[in-house]
């Protein structure tokens, strides 16, 4: 092989994310920020451009004054520079605040004792309270919210039908009954009165829907006769659940009817009275009744347990056997063939003891230069060094000075 | 334009020249670092072998500019300057790794760690010669690299490493018979 004709390139190849990488890092030591160089840059240059771009002065008069007044310092400069004030004014937008924060969070309780002093001033409104203020006239004059609710109820009612303005007063009255019940509780006898009042109203206003129990054997031409038919008993079968409902309180003690909770609970009484006899019940009394074998239960787990362990045999790794593995590998490492055969040409091998017999035995066929070996070239004259330059340019002999080639460096030589 | 394009457009003279008159910058230096860095560390990288070794090299080595800027004189080029600045960082690390290490003689043990580094080529000649390079004394090593690898003019090297064009070359030849002897053995 010859190097000077056939050029090898370099063994290392380095990708270019590592040289940024390098590049960075030694910045940052040095403390070196190659994006504020590049913008410090840009800035220097645009300054000139901004001022020049500038043609009237403005009077400033009035600015140097108000800047005197307000900062003892700027009282004794000179005022603004003429330059800065050339670009004109600056309006500042007033400040916004912005959150992500969902108002339904605010933590009232974090408000200062001093701020909530003023919490008897403010009114904390709730939907019932407002329906209440609408009926009572109990506060001498009407709050402003109340004001409110009545010009937007008006103007609701302006644009809507005469029909759902009629639904709009019907919440108003309605509402009044919870009032009245919690007047009430104290004499169950009146009590009852409402209590029998509530569907009366209601019937009224909310429009009813029957849903009529038709069996699957009715066809549909069958089902307006069925249904004209089948409504005539049950609006009778209602009525006596009604009257058994209003019956009911008259019979109960009334000191316990005092006692409980809340009114709503005795209103939601008579809604879960009789439950419907659903499709379901006789198919519970079957399962009860049905006799399944025990035997059946203990073979369907036995069988279970059966297919588990199948499957985990199935799963569970070959058993290895360790002297028929070993047996394995020693036959393995026994060499196929001769050993000149297996060792490789075209690596190099470690060490240098094994490569330099081989390099003193080749270095005689090649022809050594014409070099020379001078150890006094400093103290040479210069007649003589320049004897041997040209010797040496004419390429008849090489030189060794003997210079100390490794002597420490300094950067002062260079 | 900013400071940093007009560096960079800038010839290597004017470089020079630019160190010289105002001396070393922070956009200066970054240019030096974008301009030179490569070939800095793939000639720490042949001294060395390793990556390691080399990516510490040549963070010293532009510490070390950056620090000594105004020491340059300007009677090299400034390229021979930053690579003798990595030649001189190259050797104080090798002194550091190995305090006794002679360097008239070769280091055959870093010729083991070539195969199993980071960002090799992947050229098997490319990767016998690195090889057969860890055979050479370190004097010689040098010079090859810097003659073959980067080119380097005998008048650089000469300058570089404070010896006369004789002595390299004469180093050189020996450094290439005794790497054709190798190659040639080794195929």
């Amino acid at each position: 092989m010859d190097l000077e004709n056939e050029k090898i390139g370099p063994a290392f190849s380095a990708p270019d994310s590592y040289f940024k990488d390098t590049e960075s890092r030694l910045l940052q030591r040095l403390g070196i920020q190659k994006e504020l160089l590049e913008n410090q840059a840009a800035e220097t240059v645009e300054t000139p451009v901004t001022i020049a771009a500038a043609v009237t002065p403005l009077d400033t008069l009035g600015v140097q004054k108000r800047a005197r007044k307000q900062d003892p310092i700027t009282a004794k400069s000179q005022g603004i520079n003429k330059e800065v004030e050339a670009v004109g004014s600056v309006v500042i937008p007033p400040l916004t605040f912005t959150t992500n924060e969902n108002p339904e969070w605010v933590n009232f309780g974090a408000i200062s004792e001093e701020v909530s002093g003023n919490g008897d001033q403010i009114k904390v409104v709730s939907y019932g309270d407002l329906l209440s203020n609408t009926e009572s006239n109990d506060a001498g004059a009407p709050s402003l919210n109340q004001e409110n609710i009545a010009e937007n109820i008006t103007s609701e009612i302006a644009e809507e039908t005469v029909l759902e303005a009629v639904n709009l007063d019907q919440p108003v009255t309605t509402v009044e009954t919870p009032a009245t019940e919690l007047t009430q509780i104290e004499t169950p006898a009146s009590e009852l009165e409402i209590l029998a009042e509530i569907p009366a109203e209601l019937s009224t206003v909310e429009p009813s829907v029957i849903v009529h129990e038709v069996p699957e054997s009715v066809g549909l031409d069958e089902l307006e006769s069925y249904i004209s038919a089948s409504v005539q008993p049950t609006s009778t079968s209602l009525e006596p659940l009604v009257s058994s409902e209003v019956e009911e309180p008259v019979v109960v003690d009334p000191a316990k009817q005092v006692e409980s909770p809340s009114p709503r609970i005795a209103e939601e009484k008579p809604i879960s009275l009789e439950a419907p006899a659903t499709a379901f019940a006789p198919i519970a009394g079957r399962q009860h009744e049905s006799a399944t074998p025990g035997w059946l239960g203990v073979a369907a787990a036995l069988a279970a347990i059966v297919a588990a362990y199948f499957i985990w045999t199935a799963i569970q790794p070959p058993k290895v056997d360790t002297e028929q593995v070993a047996l394995q590998q020693e036959e393995a490492t026994v060499p196929e063939a001769p050993l000149d055969e297996q060792t490789p040409i075209d690596t190099i091998p470690d060490g240098l003891q094994l490569v330099e017999p081989l390099i003193m035995e080749e270095m005689p066929k090649y022809k050594e230069p014409n070099v020379y070996t001078i150890t006094d070239a400093e103290e040479m004259p210069a007649i003589t060094k320049r004897a041997l330059q040209d010797l040496e340019d004419n390429g008849l002999a090489t030189f060794d000075m003997e210079d100390e080639l490794f002597e420490e460096l300094d950067f002062e030589s260079l | 334009m900013s400071n940093a394009q007009r560096l960079s457009n800038c010839t290597e003279d004017e470089l020079t020249a630019e160190l010289l008159r105002d001396g070393m910058s922070s956009a200066l230096l970054v240019e030096l670092v974008s301009r030179y860095q490569k070939l800095v560390y793939y000639h720490c990288r042949n001294l060395l072998v390793s990556h390691d070794d080399a990516d510490d090299a040549v963070q010293n080595a532009f510490i070390k500019i950056w620090q000594n800027a105004q020491q340059f004189k300007g009677e090299s080029q400034l390229k021979t300057w930053v690579y003798r600045i990595a030649t001189n960082e190259s050797i104080n690390l090798i002194r550091k790794r190995k305090p006794s290490i002679d360097f008239d003689e070769a280091q055959p043990e870093m010729a083991e760690m070539i195969s199993e580094d980071l960002y090799l080529s992947g050229d098997d000649i490319a990767l016998k010669l690195q090889k057969a390079l860890c055979f050479l004394p370190f004097k010689q090593k040098l010079v090859f690299t810097l003659r073959y690898f980067e080119g380097l003019s005998y008048a650089d090297i000469a300058l570089l490493t404070s010896t006369s064009e004789g002595a390299l070359k004469a180093s050189y030849h020996h450094a290439v018979k005794k790497l054709e002897i190798y190659l040639n053995v080794l195929r």
